[in-house]
This record gives C-alpha cells, sequence and structure tokens, in this order.
C-alpha cells in the first residue's frame, strides 16, 4: 500500500504546486474585473470562515453585520476624522468590535441565553448597531455613506490603486482563516464544544467550562470578522450601513453562503461563497435587470431545498461520501489481507 | 402635548403590535420554530392588496378578505413545504430555511413590482381631542387588532382546537401521549398564522407604503414584542406591545426614529439577560 500511498501524496503536492502558481499568477494575467471578483470571494470566504467557528457548534449568529460595522467604520472615521492610519486604527476598532460582541456573548452565556434567544439577541445587535451608524448621520454619513479620504497609493494608509495589492492581502488573509479553522479542528476545545453543543448541562456537570469555551470561540471569530470588514472598506473605499451591517449582508448572506457550501468542512464555505458569489455576479452580467429578484429567488429555492436533503452542504457531502469510500476501502484492505 | 401626541400613537401602534407579535407568539409557542419570514408574509399579503384595489379596482374590504384566504394557503404551503420537513433537524438548519424564505419571498416580489414604493392612496380624516390628533387610518386597525384579538382569545379558551393547541404548547410529548393529533395541530396553527398575516396586512395597508424589503423589522418588533411579554403569554405579549409602542414613540419625538428603535431593542436585550421568562411570564423549563 505504500506505494499508491506516496503516488498520491505526490499528486495531491502537484495539485497544491499548480493551483499556487495559479494564484500567485492570476492578478498579472486576468482582467481587471475577473480580480475584483476574485477580492470579493477571498473576502467574504474569510467572514464565512469566520462565521462558521461559532455556527459548526451551534452557535448560530445572525449579529456579525455588527461586528463588520463596528470595525469598518471605526477604522474610516479614525482615518477620515484624524488622519490615523488604518494599519494602527485596525486594532483599536478590532479591539471594540471585540469587546462588543463577545462582551454581550459572554452576557448570553453567562446566563444561559442559548438557541433561539441568542440568535435574535445578535441579530438585534447588529440591528442596533446598524441604526446607530444611520442615527449619527453628521458624523457617519448616515444612509448617504461614507467615504474614505483617498490618497492614491499609499500603502501606509492602507490603500493600493491597483487591485493586485489587495488580492494578495486578501489571499493571505483567507489562508489564516481557514489555517485557524483546522487549528480549531484538531483542538481540544472542538471536542469540548461539540460535547456542550449536544448537552450543556450534561457536559458542564463533567467539568467542561462551557462559557470560557463558547466565549474564546466567539472572540476568535468577532477578531477574524471585524480584520476581513476592515479588509472589505479600505478596498471599495466607500461604506454603507445597510452594504455592512444590512441584515440581508450580514445576518442572511453570511450563513448563506456557508451553509450552502457546508459549515463542517474546512473548504465548505469557500465553496458556498465562490458559488454564490460567482452565480450571483453571471446572473447580474448575463442577464442585467430583466431578471432582477427571479434569479436569486430561485436561488432561495435550491437553498431551502438544499438544507432539507444536504444538511451538510455541498461540499460537506461530497466530502462525507468520500470519507466513507476511503474508509470502506481501508476496512477492506484490513480484514482482506 | 407632543408627548401626549406620542402617547396615543404609541397605543395605537402597540394594538397592531400585539396582533403581530401574537401570531409569532403562537407558532413559536406551539412548533417551537422562529417564523422569521413572517413578516415577508405580511408583505405578500399588501402587494395583493395592492393589485385588487389599486390595479383591478375591487372594494377594499372584499380584497382584505381575498388577501386573508391566499395568506392562509401560503402559510399551509409553508408549513408542508419548509417546516414539517425540518421539524426534527438542528435549530440552525431550521433559521436558515426561513431565512432562505425571506430571501424567496422578496426576490418574487422584487421579480413582479420591482423596487419601488408602492402606496395605496387611501385618505382618511384626523380629528382631534383637544390638542392630541388622532389619525382614523390607525384607529381602524387598532380596533380591527383588538377585535381579532378577542376573538382569538375566545377560540383559544372555549373551543376544543383552541384548547388543544393550549395543551400542545404547554407539554409536547404529553399532548401526543393523550392522543391528540399533533401535526394537524401545527397546521392549524401555522393557518391561524397566515389569517392573522391577512389581517395584520389588512391593517396595515391605510398606514404604510409597501415595498420588497418590508418585512424583517416588523418580524424582529414583534418578537421583542413576545419576548417582553414572556413566552406563550398572550396577556404579557398584549401589554409588552403597547409598552413598546409607547416607548419607540416618545423616543421618536424626544430623539429621532432611529434612537426609538434603539431604545426598544436595547431593552429587549437587557430583557432576555435578566429576566428572560418575560415581565409578566413564569419560569417554565427550557427545553
Amino acid at each position: 500500500m505504500k506505494g499508491t500511498d506516496s503516488l498520491r501524496r505526490g499528486i495531491l503536492f502537484l495539485v497544491i504546486a499548480v493551483l499556487a502558481v495559479l494564484l500567485i499568477l492570476s492578478p498579472f494575467l486576468l482582467s481587471s474585473y475577473l480580480i475584483h471578483i476574485l477580492i470579493l470571494i477571498f473576502i467574504w470566504s474569510a467572514i464565512t470562515t469566520a462565521w462558521s467557528y461559532m455556527g459548526r457548534f451551534g452557535l448560530v449568529s445572525f449579529g456579525h453585520g455588527s461586528i463588520l460595522g463596528i470595525g469598518a467604520y471605526t477604522t474610516a472615521l479614525l482615518f477620515n476624522y484624524y488622519g490615523l492610519s488604518p494599519w494602527i486604527g485596525m486594532f483599536i476598532a478590532t479591539l471594540m468590535a471585540v469587546l462588543f460582541f463577545t462582551g454581550l456573548g459572554y452576557c448570553c452565556f453567562r446566563l444561559g441565553v442559548a438557541g433561539h434567544y441568542f440568535a435574535i439577541t445578535t441579530l438585534v445587535e447588529a440591528m442596533v448597531i446598524n441604526l446607530l451608524i444611520i442615527n449619527f448621520r453628521d458624523f457617519t454619513g448616515g444612509s448617504l455613506g461614507l467615504t474614505i479620504y483617498p490618497l492614491g497609493t499609499a500603502p501606509l494608509f492602507f490603500q493600493f490603486e491597483s487591485k493586485t495589492y489587495v488580492y494578495f492581502i486578501s489571499l493571505l488573509f483567507l489562508l489564516l482563516t481557514l489555517y485557524i479553522w483546522k487549528k480549531i479542528d484538531r483542538s481540544n476545545a472542538k471536542r469540548a464544544l461539540i460535547a456542550i453543543e449536544n448537552d450543556e448541562v450534561a457536559s458542564s456537570s463533567i467539568g467542561i467550562p462551557i462559557v470560557k469555551y463558547k466565549t474564546v470561540v466567539t472572540a476568535i471569530s468577532a477578531f477574524l470578522t471585524s480584520i476581513g470588514g476592515i479588509i472589505y472598506a479600505q478596498y471599495m473605499m466607500i461604506l454603507h450601513p445597510d452594504a455592512i451591517t444590512g441584515l440581508h449582508v450580514a445576518a442572511i448572506g453570511v450563513p448563506f453562503k456557508a451553509i450552502l457550501g457546508g459549515i463542517f468542512s474546512l473548504w465548505g464555505p469557500l465553496v458556498g461563497t465562490a458559488l454564490y458569489t460567482g452565480l450571483e455576479e453571471f446572473f447580474r452580467v448575463a442577464y442585467g435587470t430583466r431578471f432582477i429578484g427571479w434569479s436569486m429567488a430561485v436561488f432561495g429555492v435550491v437553498f431551502i431545498i438544499l438544507i432539507i436533503f444536504l444538511p451538510r452542504g455541498l461540499y460537506g457531502t461530497l466530502d462525507q461520501i468520500f470519507q466513507e469510500r476511503k474508509a470502506f476501502k481501508a476496512d477492506k484492505h484490513s480484514t482482506i489481507p | 402635548m407632543l408627548i401626549l401626541n406620542g402617547l396615543v400613537n404609541g397605543l395605537l401602534y402597540g394594538g397592531l403590535l400585539a396582533l403581530l407579535a401574537f401570531a409569532i407568539n403562537l407558532i413559536f409557542g406551539v412548533l417551537n420554530v422562529l417564523h422569521l419570514a413572517y413578516g415577508q408574509c405580511v408583505m405578500i399579503g399588501l402587494y395583493i392588496i395592492y393589485v385588487l384595489t389599486i390595479l383591478l379596482h375591487i372594494p377594499f374590504i372584499i380584497s382584505c378578505f381575498v388577501a386573508i384566504v391566499a395568506l392562509v394557503g401560503l402559510n399551509i404551503l409553508i408549513h408542508v413545504s419548509v417546516v414539517q420537513p425540518l421539524l426534527k433537524t438542528p435549530l440552525l438548519n431550521q433559521l436558515i430555511a426561513l431565512a432562505g424564505l425571506i430571501i424567496v419571498l422578496e426576490n418574487v416580489a422584487l421579480g413582479i413590482f420591482g423596487g419601488d414604493y408602492l402606496g395605496f392612496n387611501l385618505i382618511f380624516p384626523a380629528f382631534a381631542i383637544g390638542e392630541v390628533y388622532i389619525r382614523i387610518s390607525m384607529l381602524i386597525p387598532f380596533l380591527c387588532s383588538l377585535a381579532a384579538l378577542a376573538i382569538l382569545w375566545l377560540f383559544l379558551h372555549k373551543t376544543y382546537t383552541g384548547l388543544a393547541i393550549k395543551a400542545v404548547v404547554q407539554d409536547r410529548e404529553m399532548a401526543s401521549l393523550v392522543a391528540m393529533n399533533t401535526k394537524q395541530i401545527y397546521l392549524i396553527t401555522f393557518a391561524i398564522g397566515g389569517l392573522l398575516a391577512g389581517i395584520v396586512a389588512a391593517c396595515f395597508a391605510p398606514i404604510y407604503v409597501v415595498h420588497p424589503h418590508f418585512g424583517l423589522a416588523f418580524t424582529l418588533t414583534a418578537f421583542v414584542t413576545v419576548v417582553l411579554g414572556g413566552l406563550g403569554n398572550l396577556l404579557g405579549g398584549f401589554i409588552a406591545a403597547f409598552f413598546i409602542g409607547i416607548v419607540s414613540q416618545i423616543g421618536a419625538i424626544i430623539f429621532t426614529s432611529e434612537i426609538g428603535e434603539i431604545l426598544v431593542y436595547v431593552i429587549f436585550i437587557l430583557i432576555i439577560l435578566f429576566r428572560p421568562q418575560g415581565l409578566l411570564g413564569v419560569k417554565v423549563r427550557s427545553a
């Protein structure tokens, strides 16, 4: 068996090498529109992966919009009004976002708010941040949006005219979130969180610190989501409360993408986001306004069918079938020498 | 005097909210499913009324009845096709499937009617008692919703089906043990939800303009009301609706309308943290 194993490893290595070369070369070969789509896919995949840290353990959050909003707006406002570089503002903003979301999350976990109630509480958090941004319109620009003061290419101020830089930044960020997913997947925290999801009372009775584990995973998720939001805002250069904290973007959109690909597997959120963004753009470009609404409606129906029949998501189901076949083969080899 | 006006407006708004919250309360209590797409059902109802009254020139009252029937049908369809297959699955799948339903309904509306704001152009006069101005267009829906709530209260307390629904709310397993057809109860509950959505749509028609992204904020406010009053507590939800209405309206008068809404949400977060059984609710078994 050793021969085929090393052969398989070689093929895997080759595939990864080819993919890496393609990913490094693509910003120099593709048109700037396609690079734009790739950047959007990278950023939102990273955010979706960060969401799935919580989602896969039954901590359903509809409130990641609040993190995105606090992160992106704080950075942009610090830069616009005080000239503070986003590289520094990022830390302040992320700290605020993490403190807000994890603080409220901690209260919820501590006082036993779970399930539907937790989901709705997070949804309300996102609404509050959205309304606050709209309300203080003299300062934040309100519903008219906020334009980040342009400087041209200024790497010290996180502004690039060329898409290539943002491409690599978002790619690296995506790889970081995937790496942390893997870390969590291999840690003790995963087992503890699965136990907590299955039965909170039983797992706390055998000494698992439920509040601690839940808070830590929430903090990690909030931290990465905030950074993702900041990269997105600095790339788009314009912020709008509904485009960042809006319920359709963050509360429904992000979980939607995650579930589409499958939240229980590493590549699931990435596959889901790529599919969603790709199809959305395809319909928009190919059919324009003629089918406005309808393409999304069909998408929604397909999505509901998917949830009912393939609850592990598209990639998750494929992965499961593949794993089962592998296990079956290994079983056969071990019993028949 | 402005404050007094706000108080009256809040009371009237609270009456509508009570109706909206009651339906969500009932569905959540019976099925333990959060009907996230409820506001979208109301939105579809408003569009039906719009088409019938404005485009086909059918009298308003008749088109309201058509909308109610259509919404009962829609809710039964939702129950059979989406909610029933997902009753035994994890929470995430239920919530996300209903969130998917939001996307479907909103985009169907967007596809058919476009994104414009459509108004009903029903003009009612306003009258004044002293310096308090009351809009008839708010008063009629308020009275309608009170009447609907009274009928529902009677239905839940005096008929066999109503009592069965209440029994399922109290203990699902025991209800099926004593040979109640829980599946049928679920279906009836969803149908009642559709009925109420139709009534809400008829009440909203003279007040609001309709657009595809109409519903979610209302659903959220309704859920805030439900939690504030205590889950499964009809009277609590009723009082909470008026409380929420008054807080949001007076907040809007003193500060801005956004602050009014923020106040409501902040109250919600505080309540859910420190008194999750609601203001009037009794502590129930969590499951």
